[in-house]
């Protein structure tokens, strides 16, 4: 900048001493011209100058590092459906899309979470039959918290992450949240097995493709308070063999809730096909007396567009030959589900047409002539939009 | 008449150079601002790979001063999983990171994908270039925790990135994307300027006993 105004000024007198003595007016007005051009050119120049000077002073400027913070950020869904069961009541015992012949809510779900530091928190609330009695107990007052989620993390180190509060269990398959399951109806080992867990657990990542997690939990499943002990022991082991697999080995046991080990895994074999898999045992605690179930679901599923995906749930569910059953499965029964499911995604919104046939090894169901059936049928058209 | 002769020829002279003058320095203008242009874009290179290139010139700058101080900026200007150093070797200095995106049309504004980066750091003396390529979407679902977690398995390279999103949600994301390369290009701005304490060498004391020698 102080050499171009030097180069200005050196013009300029000089111009003003031999202005003098010329006498050329054409010429004169040339240079006048001339001299507004480079001045104009000077002053675009400096200006540029001074800006690559003011990014030249952040120099001074501390550095301070990222942190990690984010944002209080809010997530969340509303759902809906039609169901129609061809015996003309509802016979399979799924948790959610349980009314017939009716247009039903599901429920809206809003979730909170906040990232400081070391730390975050994450709140989840769900009003509606789906979050409220198909999926939480009532507390002691009868009252519903109406409570999915409500946690606090903290990350000791970059490994190591410890968690407290009220969170979704980590058994199983699916979960509550219609945006985190494929199908819209659920599960016999979804339904049979624990909803949420109270606790606080630690989770060690071994790398991003190995972690173990282990906690305590309060005696009951899907409770907000204990009953007074907190006797049951979780543990999960994940690992992920290859990119795109991952697989979560999983066990809760403790003398008031039982115990059940489970399987869940799936893997992305190609952009467009991915195979899930599910298997549970479970014992139920003694003092209710000898009770158990175990089963088995796969899980294919077929991208046919950026929109479209094709889904199957064949599961196989078997209540042990004790003294009571599951679902509608009494002991010693099995039952076979099939399940054909679509998620046709448009924005936010997906739509979800389904269609269930449940075969049983005895008569676990009523037909619509409400005599005792092996079969049991429904479709349903389910919409979830998330946001 | 001479002397008016000499003075026409001076002022066609001075006129000539004048000239030249006020050509170089609208030259001059117009590369700043050219060079300016072209580093606000996220452009397809050679290889149909989306790159973010800039040149910096920093006078009186060692190479090795370069190199040491955007070795500290690749460990130490952002948290990990935004920016990682991966590796170094002479005037060369490779990252890793990525930035969340969300898309546009969301209610509330949540992860809805990353998008990874690798990030090399050239150093010369007196000068500087760096780049970001390799961008691959990282898709986020929510998990049983209320979580937006990458899924897995399902990266998209970003030249790719039409094939499974639409233009606004594209947008977006390269929007969200540019700003914060710009961000992380400013902060190296920053740490290229400051300089780095150099490594103190520990000198071996030798004691010489008093005895027994």
């Amino acid at each position: 900048m102080v050499l171009s105004l030097k180069v200005y000024l050196n013009i300029k007198n000089n111009y003003l001493l031999k202005i003098k003595s010329i006498n050329y007016h054409q010429t004169l007005i040339k240079l006048i011209n001339m001299k507004k051009i480079l001045l104009l050119s000077l002053i675009a120049l400096g200006t540029l100058t001074v800006k690559a000077a003011t990014i030249g002073t952040s120099s001074r400027l501390t550095m301070v590092a990222d942190t990690g913070d984010t944002p209080l950020t809010i997530s969340g869904s509303v759902d809906a459906y039609y169901k129609y069961d061809f015996a003309k009541s509802s016979q399979i015992g799924t948790s959610f899309a349980s009314d017939h012949n009716s247009f039903s809510i599901g429920m809206v779900d809003i979730a909170l979470k906040k990232t400081t530091g070391k730390t975050s928190f994450v709140g989840e609330v769900s009003f509606g039959p789906r979050g409220q009695q198909q999926s939480l107990l009532p507390g002691a007052a009868g009252d519903s918290y109406h409570i999915q989620n409500l946690y606090v993390n903290f990350a000791a180190t970059d490994a190591l992450t410890f968690t407290m509060g009220y969170m979704g269990t980590f058994i199983g398959y699916e979960v509550i949240s219609p945006v985190g399951n494929f199908n819209y109806s659920t599960s016999y080992m979804f339904t049979n097995g624990p909803f949420q867990n109270a606790g606080l657990k630690a989770t060690y990542a071994f790398s991003s493709k190995a972690s173990l997690m282990v906690g305590v939990f309060n005696d009951g499943w899907n409770v907000y308070t204990s009953g007074g002990r907190i006797d049951n022991l979780g543990a999960q082991l994940f690992v992920s063999p290859v990119d795109g697999w991952n697989a979560y080995l999983n066990v809760i046991t403790g003398n008031s809730a039982g115990t059940e080990f489970d399987l869940t895994t799936s893997y992305q074999i190609t952009d467009a096909f991915k195979l899930g898999l599910n298997a549970a045992d479970y014992t139920a605690p003694k003092y209710i007396g000898k009770g158990g179930f175990s089963g088995v679901a796969l899980y294919p599923q077929l991208a046919v567009s950026s929109s479209v995906t094709l889904g199957l749930r064949g599961e196989y569910f078997k209540a042990k030959a004790t003294d009571f059953g599951y679902s509608a499965i009494a002991a010693g029964t099995s039952v076979k589900a099939l399940t054909a499911t679509a998620n046709i995604k448009s924005g936010n919104l997906t739509i979800i047409p389904e269609f269930r046939l449940d075969s049983g090894s005895a008569n676990s169901w009523m037909n619509k002539s409400g005599m005792p059936t092996k079969k049991a049928s429904q479709a349903l058209l389910a919409v979830v939009y998330a946001f | 008449m001479f002397a008016k002769a000499a003075s026409k020829g001076w002022l066609l002279f001075y006129i000539y150079n004048m000239k030249k003058i006020v050509l170089a320095v609208i030259c001059l203008f117009f590369k700043v601002a050219t060079a300016s242009a072209q580093a606000d874009s996220l452009v397809l290179d050679e290889n149909n790979k989306y790159i973010y290139y800039q040149v910096v010139a920093q006078p009186a700058s060692s190479a090795d001063s370069l190199q040491a101080r955007a070795i500290v900026f690749a460990k130490k200007a952002f948290t990990a999983n935004k920016l990682k150093f991966k590796d170094s070797d002479k005037g060369t200095i490779r990252a890793t990171g990525g930035v969340l995106v969300a898309k546009k049309s969301s209610v509330a504004m949540h992860e809805d994908a990353r998008i990874d980066y690798t990030m090399t750091i050239e150093v010369k003396d007196n000068r500087y270039r760096y780049w970001f390529t390799d961008f691959v979407i990282v898709p986020y679902a929510r998990d049983r925790y209320a979580n937006f977690v990458p899924v897995s398995g399902k990266n998209v390279p970003l030249e790719k990135g039409l094939a499974t999103l639409s233009k606004k949600d594209f947008d977006g994301y390269t929007a969200k994307l540019l700003a914060n390369l710009k961000d992380i290009g400013n902060r190296l701005k920053t740490y290229m300027k400051t300089p780095v304490a150099p490594v103190k060498k520990e000198v071996k004391k030798t004691i010489i006993p008093a005895t027994n020698w």
